[in-house]
């Protein structure tokens, strides 16, 4: 089995590709949203084009230090640019598919010790569609909902009792202490490594606070072992049609401060985990009349982690407008399962079509 | 919140106020554990009427004794005529439990009507019926097999229009027919949207310029469905199939009349086939997939494929040859007939051999609504009980793979510490819409001792009454969650 975990950043509602990484130097950039735009020099320096978003900064250091990839262009298959179709495409990872790539994923994977007690988690109120036919799967926001220390004794009255079974002495030996390092991880102050700061409510936000929280948590399931291969945290709310700056502000901030504090936390650990930051669509190039942007199709991805080899990564269309797909969108020059594959593949997958049955279409994969 | 935990083996004496009794009242009553004081297995291994009901039920409530053992005047004689009733399903009156189904509007909708609700709610709606009537219903056989076929034809309602089509695959398609004829059963899945869409039957089509048919049904036809992975088929014999039911298809939801299955001849190949040996003349149409049907359904891969897989469910893990034979012989010569098929099983000697009693590992659905059964525990089959579904990684419906969620222990054993989890959150009732009372449960039975031996099926050893003693307050948890409960 991996000891490998992968932690999916799920950004809903179409985040701005081209606000995380602004290509600052491109004229057709500029033209399409003389309001929006970011001036070359505003954000940490990637490379001759792109620069991160001002509030993205706390990533600039993994960014330099080759721990944080960066591809522009990057979406799926989707056209109806609808929220509801090009999210489930994204979670399924196909069209006419079985459950979630990463439900697929976690069996393809699974070791021959049988399911993990927390093999894949969702940091959240509801198991992560993508996590659809996984093994096992389970939601939760806090430790306290994977049972408290009154049930310390009782779990341990099960274990004895079930301890000379012939069947389930041996799994009952690998729950016991899987419950304790989840009891000890429950008794262990909740201080991150590494002088890791996340973001707090008064400093930067509820948003950030609540985002920070739950990558604290994964670092926590991380930190004590139990088991954990996949992880999955949402980011709620890009869909920056009216006044973008203001709806995508706390969010930028929650995602540079949360993942910054969460890849200092892990420390030497982050080099067995890999950060995905993906979104069901980018949005359209030129700004609308309420200084927001419209959906479109090719965002931004983001890797961070220790098997990533940094840099910005993939094809880049172009912003003129002969590149441009429909109304003006940028084109998805780099399909988000040509780029999960490669970290799935780290993260032991062997079967890219078990995983990814349909096909990329050869006009995008030859581009 | 008022905790309810009670002491079951301890000294004291609990509570008995009951709270919150409310427009569910009527249905408590009737479910509830108040009842006259049971009888239970006095030996110190399972009997007959034990193992009957812990074999071929969703566990033993505390009212299955009883009633089965009114039955006749020995025990055998009993369990002969409580086989008999629970093999016609048609003669047991269950209208409580459809009464609590009956609440969830959406399942009782028209085909075309499905597709007017979210695919979540359909979802949830038909997660939590089935377990409720796992829970609840009486025809307690008729379940058990519900749940057998729908693991043999499996369809996930994650893939394409299954979403909406599942709730009438599982009400049209599997329910009227799992102790019906075999035949019957495998056409209705054959012509059903969710097979359709789940093995993309819909999409298998000809058009005379070089489209290849879809092979993807009709390989696990006769892989999964009727002959078996070492049936006798090769792979010209899943081409061949495969183009004999080129053509089905199903309207979606763009379409009138959506989820309407259909014929379209000039999608279909009209050449002369031969499967498995038989030829199929050129010209047959739509009657081309009868006779598909019939071949492989009569096919005697198909009995032993069958009879293995119900052995395997309900006698052993790995079954004998001989319980094989018998249980093939008779879906043989009953021409498929599944009540008389199982009729056999049940009467075999290896399903009798009482070295196999509570042999088997409950699988994790299974093991919930045993926990609601043997407590006669009040449930809204609600979020609170059906996430833990999830984390023991069965739940129905949403099993990717065709070959169904797996039967043996070794796939499962991974789970107990979820297993544990649930005995206690669910024993201290902290279950929302879930609620066990202890107290009521032990009065019923007399004592905690009588109590454990209703649980576990025969009296409960030295060690497991220290063990419950020990547990004071935990005592019912702790025997939920104890090896002897874990099985079946």
């Amino acid at each position: 089995m991996s000891d490998r975990t992968l932690v999916l950043v799920f950004l809903r509602g179409g985040a701005d590709g081209l606000s995380l990484v602004p290509p600052v130097t491109e004229d057709a950039y500029h033209r399409a949203r003389p309001t929006l735009a970011m001036k070359p020099g505003s954000g940490h320096r990637l490379d001759d084009r792109f620069e991160l978003h001002p509030l993205l900064a706390p990533l600039g250091r993994w960014f330099d230090d080759g721990k944080l990839s960066v591809i522009p262009a990057c979406g799926s298959d989707d056209e109806t640019r609808s929220h509801f179709y090009a999210q489930d495409l994204m979670d399924h990872g196909g069209r006419n598919v079985s459950g979630g790539w990463l439900g697929r994923f976690l069996r393809q994977a699974q070791g021959a010790d049988g399911l993990g007690v927390l093999e894949a988690v969702t940091l959240g109120t509801a198991v992560s569609e993508c996590l659809r036919g996984a093994p096992t799967a389970t939601a939760f926001t806090s430790l306290a909902d994977l049972g408290g220390d009154d049930d310390h004794a009782l779990m341990g009255a099960f274990g004895a009792l079930t301890s000379g079974d012939p069947l389930l002495g041996g799994p009952a030996l690998a729950a016991l202490a899987a419950n304790e390092r989840l009891a000890e991880l429950r008794r262990a102050a909740d201080h991150p490594a590494h002088g890791a700061i996340y973001p707090t409510n008064a400093q930067h936000g509820d948003t950030a606070a609540d985002f920070g929280a739950r990558l604290r948590l994964t670092a926590r399931l991380i930190q004590a072992g139990v088991g954990l291969k996949v992880a999955c945290v949402d980011l709620d709310g890009w869909d920056s049609h009216f006044l973008q700056d203001t709806v995508i502000a706390p969010r930028l901030t929650a995602l540079g401060h949360g993942l910054s504090a969460f890849a200092t936390d892990l420390g030497k650990d982050l080099d067995h985990v890999s950060v995905v930051v993906i979104s069901e669509f980018g949005r359209r190039v030129a700004e609308n009349s309420s200084l927001g942007t419209d959906h479109g199709r090719g965002g931004a991805c983001l890797i961070l982690g220790g098997g990533t080899t940094g840099g910005v990564q993939g094809k880049w269309p172009g912003l003129t407008s002969d590149f441009l797909e429909g109304p003006g969108d940028v084109a998805v020059a780099n399909d988000y399962r040509e780029v999960l594959w490669p970290v799935l593949k780290r993260h032991g997958a062997t079967d890219r079509a078990g995983i990814f049955p349909e096909q990329v279409s050869s006009a995008l994969r030859d581009q | 919140m008022i905790t309810r935990r009670h002491l079951l083996f301890g000294s004291g004496v609990g509570l008995l106020a009951l709270t919150g009794c409310g427009p569910q009242q009527a249905v408590d009553l009737v479910l509830g554990v108040e009842g006259p004081a049971t009888a239970v297995n006095p030996a110190a291994t399972l009997d007959l009427p034990a193992h009957v009901l812990r074999r071929l039920t969703f566990g033993e409530h505390p009212d299955d004794r009883p009633a089965l053992l009114a039955l006749a005047k020995s025990p055998d004689a009993a369990v002969e005529a409580w086989v008999v009733r629970q093999l016609h399903p048609e003669t047991i009156d269950d209208s409580i439990c459809e009464r609590l189904i009956r609440r969830r509007e959406a399942l009782a909708q028209p085909l075309g009507e499905l597709y007017e609700f979210k695919e979540r709610v359909l979802l949830h709606e038909l997660t939590a019926a089935t377990l409720l009537r796992a829970v609840y219903s009486k025809r307690q056989l008729h379940e058990q097999l519900c749940h057998f076929w729908n693991d043999h034809f499996n369809v996930d309602m994650s893939k394409g229009e299954c979403a909406w089509v599942t709730v009438a695959y599982d009400r049209d398609v599997i329910r009227p027919h799992a102790l019906g004829r075999f035949s019957d059963l495998l056409r209705a899945v054959a012509l059903s949207p969710a097979m359709l869409w789940y093995l993309d039957g819909r999409v298998n089509r000809v058009d005379g310029k070089g489209i290849k048919p879809n092979e993807n049904y009709a390989r696990e036809l006769l892989e999964l469905h009727t002959l078996g992975v070492d049936g006798g088929y090769t792979q010209q014999d899943v081409m061949e199939v495969a183009r004999c039911l080129s053509g089905w298809t199903v309207r979606d939801q763009h379409q009138w009349r959506k989820g309407t299955v259909e014929f379209h001849r000039d999608a279909h190949d009209n050449g002369a086939k031969t499967v498995l040996g038989q030829t199929i003349a050129a010209g047959g149409g739509e009657r081309d997939l009868d006779q598909v049907l019939r071949i492989v359904a009569t096919h005697p891969s198909t009995a032993r494929h069958v009879a293995r897989k119900l052995c395997t469910r309900f006698i052993a893990d790995d079954p004998s040859a001989a319980a094989i034979d018998q249980v093939a012989q008779a879906f043989t010569v009953s021409n498929g007939d599944l009540a008389l098929t199982m009729r056999a099983l049940i009467t075999s000697d290896a399903f009798r051999d009482p070295a196999g009693f509570a042999s088997k590992l409950k699988r994790p659905f299974h093991y919930v609504a045993s926990c609601l059964r043997a407590t006669a525990a009040h449930s809204n089959g609600g979020h609170a009980v059906l996430d833990y579904l999830g984390r023991l990684g069965h739940q129905p419906f949403q099993f990717p793979t065709p070959d169904g969620q797996p039967e043996n222990a070794e796939a499962w054993t991974g789970t107990l510490l979820w297993r544990w989890r649930f005995a206690g959150a669910f024993a201290r009732s902290t279950l929302a819409g879930t609620r066990v009372d202890t107290d009521a449960l032990v009065k019923r039975f007399g004592s905690p001792a009588a109590t454990a031996a209703h649980l576990f099926g025969r009296q409960a050893d030295a060690r497991e009454m220290t063990a419950l003693a020990a547990a004071g307050g935990d005592a019912l948890a702790l025997a939920l969650g104890s090896p002897a409960f874990q099985r079946c």
